[in-house]
């Protein structure tokens, strides 16, 4: 019999839990490679239902689940796949409900496409001292970030903070490639299994995939000490999440005003 | 200073295509500059009026610029900078 990997037990695996933000392109490979493998109890946060435009990259669902909630789709295919059970948040990833979903999660993967989810996820994983796995990607160019422990560095050291919305990069048009959305997707899966499995060795840097060329590249990433999450010299720091820090608005952070489409620079 | 300059692929529009530039350079401002010779264009994706991007991070080697003396950091012959932007999407 193939076994998992030798980094695995089975048993205890059985044992954790983890949630996914966003149940797209990169949820979904990340999803299944986690239901497959056989974690205990897999959370998925979305709201959204499935679009025709969806299914060149969103490989839980097939064309005849189109106009379906996602998450009713998705709670049947991923238990069908191996031993876990699929708890169900329907729901946007909001600062009003970050900080519960994350809690008691052993890791938490963000694969949402707009940067206020990605910096919310950093806040409410870091203050919760949950690991987080985070991925991206742009056409032909894939990234993933994962955070394992407080020796590492976290989001925010890197990319600091929201820009203001007259500045946000806007490449609304640019799309992405379901190839290259699959792969970010099951490296996020793999950092994520390092996790589960004690080992954060592979974490604090940033992989780059570049989906024309092939090419995998790291780049290590040091602690901030002036960083406003997990810098001991902040002199602003994060305490806790609320919604002015990803913007004034009332809307869904998801709709914020600049932070709706795929960005690059 | 010969520089070998790593584009990500949001970039490469202005490279024509290429995944790494040579450029001349003593420090990484001057470098930035060169690159905007060569590649119209470039110095507005990597800098405002504050300095680099907040969302995009420059490294000589493995190191962080902001680790390192900023844009003023002096730069080797033969040394690979490499451009690391931010993005989100995928969903």
């Amino acid at each position: 019999m193939q076994h998992l990997s030798p980094r695995f037990e089975r048993r205890t695996l059985a044992q954790q839990q983890a949630l996914i933000v966003g149940l797209g392109g990169l949820g979904c490979p990340a999803a299944i490679a986690l239901a497959r493998a056989g974690i205990g109890r897999l959370h998925v946060c979305d709201d959204d239902e499935v679009d025709e435009s969806n299914l060149h990259r969103q490989i839980v669902y097939t064309p005849l689940d189109v106009g379906q909630d996602k998450l009713s789709v998705a709670k049947a295919r991923l238990e069908a796949l191996g031993p876990c059970e699929v708890v169900l948040h329907r729901t946007r990833f909001l600062p009003e409900n970050a900080q519960d979903l994350v809690q008691g999660m052993d890791v938490v993967l963000e694969g949402a496409d707009n940067f206020a989810t990605k910096f919310l996820s950093a806040d409410a994983c870091y203050l919760n001292g949950v690991p987080l796995v985070q991925g991206a990607a742009v056409r032909f160019l894939g990234t993933v970030f994962a955070r394992a422990d407080e020796s590492q560095a976290c989001y925010r050291c890197i990319f600091e903070d929201l820009l203001p919305a007259d500045q946000s990069p806007n490449c609304e048009s640019a799309g992405v490639m379901g190839p290259v959305v699959g792969v970010v997707g099951a490296l996020m899966a793999d950092l994520a299994f390092d996790i589960l499995a004690g080992d954060p060795s592979r974490c604090g840097q940033v992989f780059s995939f570049d989906g024309k060329k092939l090419v995998l590249r790291t780049v290590a990433i040091e602690p901030r000490s002036a960083c406003r999450l997990c810098g001991k010299e902040s002199t602003e720091p994060i305490r806790t999440v609320s919604r002015a820090l990803y913007g004034a608005s009332a809307a869904p952070i998801n709709n914020i005003s600049g932070f709706t489409h795929p960005q690059c620079i | 200073m010969s520089i070998t300059v790593r584009i990500p692929t949001p970039l490469r529009t202005l490279t024509a295509g290429q995944e790494t530039v040579q450029v001349e350079g003593k420090s990484v401002r001057d470098l930035v500059d060169s690159l905007e010779s060569a590649h119209p264009g470039m110095k507005d994706r990597l800098m405002d009026d504050k300095g680099v991007r907040r969302f995009v991070n420059l490294y000589v080697g493995d190191e962080d610029i902001r680790f390192l003396d900023g844009l003023e950091t002096e730069l080797k012959d033969g040394e690979e900078v490499s451009i690391v932007p931010a993005i989100a999407g995928g969903r």
